[in-house]
């Protein structure tokens, strides 16, 4: 097991860079620039911007700069005890390396003197709390419609749930997203309509219910089909043979095997709730990662770009691992 | 017959009947005199949305209009626009400057109880510092070009030289090297002096009054080629009699007469320079904290400001917060507390949000263009003529249309009346500068619509228009295959290209296939003339002045035709070095009626500014230039005196 989690951990760091350096190239062959706007800038001012960033150095430098940021190294302005930057003799900033335990991916380029970092320390507790309520709604109302479902197969019951369950994988959350816009902010006043109003508030609730739809919907049909499946497995007649009652039928011997493919969804899912959140945080206008994301790939901020690529392919390898170790620990059948 | 019965059915059943129950609602609800719930924030706050997030909080920094609003609240310059019709007013400048005869010299007497948000003086060094930083290439900031006209600035910019002689120790002037300047400093010397004693004469002010000093560019090919053209010089600096001395910030002309006495000198005549000078690039930033903290000096712990409003809080694409300055000198003047600027991008977020009363303005171009018919008799919907132009290019750099007659046809195609009715917001335009923006500028007209004309020009062209069985026009010689229409998103985009599409089908029977392009990708496509034959293009105007329009075509600067002329530049010239506005405006307006004739690009209107704000909102007036010097602006509790429509731009 440990031997399985070192491997896995260390095959993370060649995919990481690999994720990081295809992305760099796409930057660059993006057309258009951070600077670019319906203005044309004279060509003087776009040499001062461009000698400012970097950007006149050779592509290896500019490569080299990435790569060296993501292992913590950093080529700044050397600053005296006051915190002014120090000027050399030749009137030139006199710059050194500074080396952080973690990856340093700069300043945003849009967005002068905010730093990478802080805005993924920023952003990402907004884009968890989404996400994480979303996924936790999803996870109970889902496990408990599916349950039930699956418990009264055939019923009036099974067959609402089920359909509601096929609705919410239907309605893309773009349209389900103004829907409910339209129904409880513009006609009946009740909650805002967009914009973060902190945690816990009633502008949670809208955006929550729109990222969670799809996720319900599919927990609710997995957990439905993985239990009709060992409700009717061998060892579940076994179980009820012995005399079980049907409350620990259900609970410790159905369950178990049923929520198999709820949790191999659920790693994926988790991370994309993360990432998935664009749509939703453009909706509602949250402050979160997808927002930032979007927006700085419109703006062409490669430091930001880069930045939350490595973030979130960390996280998503991460996530990724932890639903192989749960696979283990849930059902004895797998080793590694 | 079941299949009615089941659950599915009968939920999406209900479904249904909510959601339209939801859109009769939306109507209903909104068909009193405003739009949707009208109650004022408690406490004199104000809630706007100024578009996307901004840039920075460093106005040298930030370029957006978004960002300038936000400016406007934190940063104070010389003068400020004013509320009602965006032209310049006295702001830490007690009065508006005096100026020389040739508008090449402004004098302001600064207020003496103007203050930082910290508390220390602002004086005439602050604004000195404020214009060297500006412009130093170290900032690159993207909006230095608009202090190009003071005097050597763009040489510090953008890395220029001076050169001096190293056995007198003077300076090389232009006049010793090109004989154009040495007839202009003779036909200089003829007139009284352009100088009047507005401020006791300093030796640097003597300096800037020498004949002009010669510039060596920055730019390494540019050099090149001006000391091939010059072997002299370059023989001379080869052999160190003359030394290459590179043009630094205190070279710029701008100068601390004393603590509250400011002059600027400018390179040229230019009577628009002072309406530039409300813009953010020119209000005054702090020394001290820029000095100590580089592009850390706007987080909230370490910014001092100079406005009637200090920030409070910031977070990216969530809000900015700034709070009244007791500090401000005018702070008996402002009466709001707090304003939140929220960072919204979408145009139904923002319009959900004014709906439901969560924000009390917002910014202009929001309302989208399908809702219009619906907003305009509400008494919250401001409007009025925009500062600014929309057009398209013609690629006058490569392609069909470097030929003059093919511009002017696919011009007359355009039927601009129709084309105004079905925009519903805007004024047809057939020239460049936008009409109902400057009352006394006698606007040159350009072509009519006229198909005729243009089937004819094309038939001159080599490309003869004819009619098929059918009764429609046909141009089977053109190239279809070498021109297209690019232009960027939203969708109203898209539509408009659509109607001129349609246009030259119905009357010219070529159909030009359309591109839609990402933003960036856009802008850098039409900026380098990579495009066939037409690109969406636009102008919001940086000052109240022909000028800022004009401007784009002068001297060869990068609009997007890449279109430029020197009989055009000689006539701007001209007028820029007129004594009276009404010379100046007749030579602008020949100038743009030279420039209409070679037709470098297609006009189509005059914007409308078009935002809405809550009644109880006062002091905000629809401006062409949609900034809002939020001093004046308050909230208004008693109903009473609430606006009924667009508040009185009389009063």
């Amino acid at each position: 097991m440990l031997r399985f989690i070192v491997r896995r951990l260390l095959i993370m760091v060649p995919t990481v860079l690999v994720i990081i350096t295809l992305t760099w190239g796409l930057i660059r062959l993006a057309p258009g620039n951070f600077y670019s706007s319906e203005k044309n800038i004279p060509a003087a001012i776009v040499k001062n911007i461009r000698a400012k960033y970097g950007l006149d150095q050779h592509w290896t430098v500019q490569y080299g700069r990435v790569m060296a940021r993501l292992f913590g190294f950093q080529y700044v302005p050397a600053r005296d005890a006051e915190g002014k930057e120090v000027v050399g003799d030749d009137g030139q900033l006199v710059m050194k390396t500074e080396w952080h335990p973690y990856p340093d991916f700069g300043d945003s380029l849009k967005f002068e003197g905010k730093s990478v970092n802080q805005i993924i320390a920023d952003t990402l507790p907004i884009s968890a709390t989404v996400g994480l309520l979303a996924y936790l709604l999803a996870l109970v109302v889902g496990l408990a419609a599916g349950t039930a479902a699956a418990l009264r197969q055939n019923s009036k019951l099974d067959y609402a749930s089920m359909a509601l369950a096929m609705l919410g994988i239907s309605i893309p959350n773009f349209v389900l997203g103004p829907l409910l816009v339209l129904v409880f902010s513009l006609t009946l006043y009740w909650l805002p309509p967009a914009r973060w109003g902190g945690f816990p508030s009633w502008s949670l609730v809208m955006p929550v219910l729109t990222l969670s739809a799809l996720y319900m919907a599919y927990i609710a049909r997995l957990t439905r089909s993985g239990m009709l499946e060992v409700l009717r497995a061998d060892y579940v007649r076994t179980a009820r043979a012995k005399g079980l009652s049907e409350r620990q039928v259900v609970f410790r011997h159905v369950m178990r095997g049923g929520l198999l493919p709820v949790i191999s969804f659920s790693g994926p899912a988790l991370a994309y709730l993360i990432v998935g959140t664009v749509v939703v945080e453009q909706v509602f206008a949250l402050p979160g990662l997808g927002n930032y994301f979007l927006n700085a790939n419109f703006n062409r901020d490669e430091p930001v770009i880069i930045g939350i690529v490595a973030f979130l392919s960390i996280a998503i390898l991460v996530f990724n691992l932890l639903v192989d170790i749960a696979y283990a620990l849930i059902d004895p059948r797998i080793r590694y | 017959m079941s299949y009615f019965r089941s659950a599915e059915f009968r939920l999406a059943a209900a479904l249904l009947a909510l959601a339209s129950l939801a859109a009769g609602c939306a109507v209903a609800s909104s068909g009193g005199m405003y739009f949707g719930r009208v109650a004022p924030p408690e406490g004199q706050v104000m809630r706007y949305v100024t578009g996307d997030e901004i840039e920075s909080l460093d106005p040298q920094v930030g370029t957006g209009q978004p960002d300038a609003r936000v400016y406007e609240a934190l940063y104070e310059g010389l003068v400020e626009y004013g509320p009602k019709d965006s032209l310049p007013i006295p702001a830490i400048a007690e009065e508006l400057p005096k100026v020389n005869a040739d508008s090449s010299e402004l004098v302001f007497h600064l207020r003496k109880n103007a203050r930082w948000s910290n508390g220390e003086p602002i004086t005439a060094k602050d604004f000195v510092y404020t214009f060297q930083r500006g412009l130093s290439p170290k900032l690159a900031s993207r909006n230095a070009y608009l202090a190009y006209y003071i005097k050597y600035s763009e040489a510090y910019n953008t890395g220029g030289s001076f050169l001096r002689d190293t056995k007198t120790n003077k300076f090389l002037a232009e006049k010793d090297v090109s004989p154009d300047a040495a007839k202009e400093a003779e036909a200089a010397t003829d007139k009284p002096p352009a100088h009047e004693d507005f401020a006791p004469d300093t030796p640097f002010h003597q300096f800037m009054h020498e004949p002009a000093r010669l510039v060596l560019s920055g730019d390494d090919a540019a050099r090149k080629a001006q000391l091939e053209a010059n072997p002299n010089i370059k023989a001379a600096i080869d052999a160190k009699e003359l030394e290459v001395v590179p043009v630094e910030a205190k070279d710029i002309g701008v100068e601390a007469v004393d603590d509250y006495t400011l002059r600027v000198t400018l390179r040229q005549g230019a009577p628009f320079f002072l309406g530039l000078m409300a813009h953010q690039f020119f209000r005054a930033i702090p020394h001290g904290p820029i000095e100590k903290y580089g592009p850390k000096w706007t987080e909230p712990q370490n910014i001092v400001t100079s406005g009637p409003f200090r920030l409070k809080e910031r977070i990216l694409y969530d809000r900015t917060v700034v709070e009244k300055d007791p500090m401000y000198w005018d702070a008996g003047v402002v009466r709001l507390n707090r304003i939140i600027f929220y960072p919204v991008k979408d145009n139904n977020t923002i319009m959900n949000l004014y709906k439901v009363g969560e924000i009390d303005a917002f910014l202009n171009h929001t309302v989208p263009p399908g809702w219009i018919d619906h907003m305009r008799p509400l008494k919250d919907y401001m409007y009025t003529p925009e500062n600014g132009t929309d057009y398209y290019d013609f690629n006058c750099r490569s392609g069909p249309f470097t030929d003059k007659r093919l511009r002017k046809a696919f011009n007359m195609a355009i039927d601009k009346e129709t084309f105004a009715k079905w925009r519903k917001t805007v004024t047809p335009l057939t020239g460049f500068v936008p009409v109902g923006i400057f009352p006394r500028y006698p606007n040159p007209k350009g072509d009519d619509f006229n198909p005729e004309r243009a089937r004819q020009l094309m038939a001159e062209a080599g490309y003869p228009v004819t009619k098929n069985g059918d009764g429609d026009f046909v141009c089977e010689k053109f190239p279809v295959s070498e021109v297209e229409v690019i232009y960027n998103p939203p969708s109203s985009n898209k539509d408009i290209a659509v109607f001129l599409q349609a246009q030259w089908k119905k009357h010219l029977g070529i159909t030009v296939p359309l591109r839609e392009m990402e933003f960036r990708t856009f802008l850098q496509v039409r900026a380098n003339g990579d495009y066939k034959g037409i690109a969406r293009d636009a102008w919001g105007g940086d000052y109240m002045d022909p000028f800022t329009f004009l401007n784009l075509f002068y001297k060869g600067a990068e609009n997007g035709s890449g279109w430029h002329d020197d009989k055009y530049d000689a006539i701007l010239d001209e007028a820029n070095r007129a004594t009276t506005e009404e010379e100046r405006y007749r030579l602008f307006a020949k100038a743009e009626a030279y420039m209409l004739e070679e037709q470098p690009v297609i006009p189509l209107d005059t914007p409308t500014v078009n935002w809405m704000k809550k009644p109880y909102v006062k002091g905000m007036y629809p401006n062409p230039l949609t900034l809002h010097p939020w001093k004046f602006v308050y909230i208004e509790y008693d109903q009473a005196k609430w606006d009924q429509g667009i508040p009185q731009m009389a009063e």
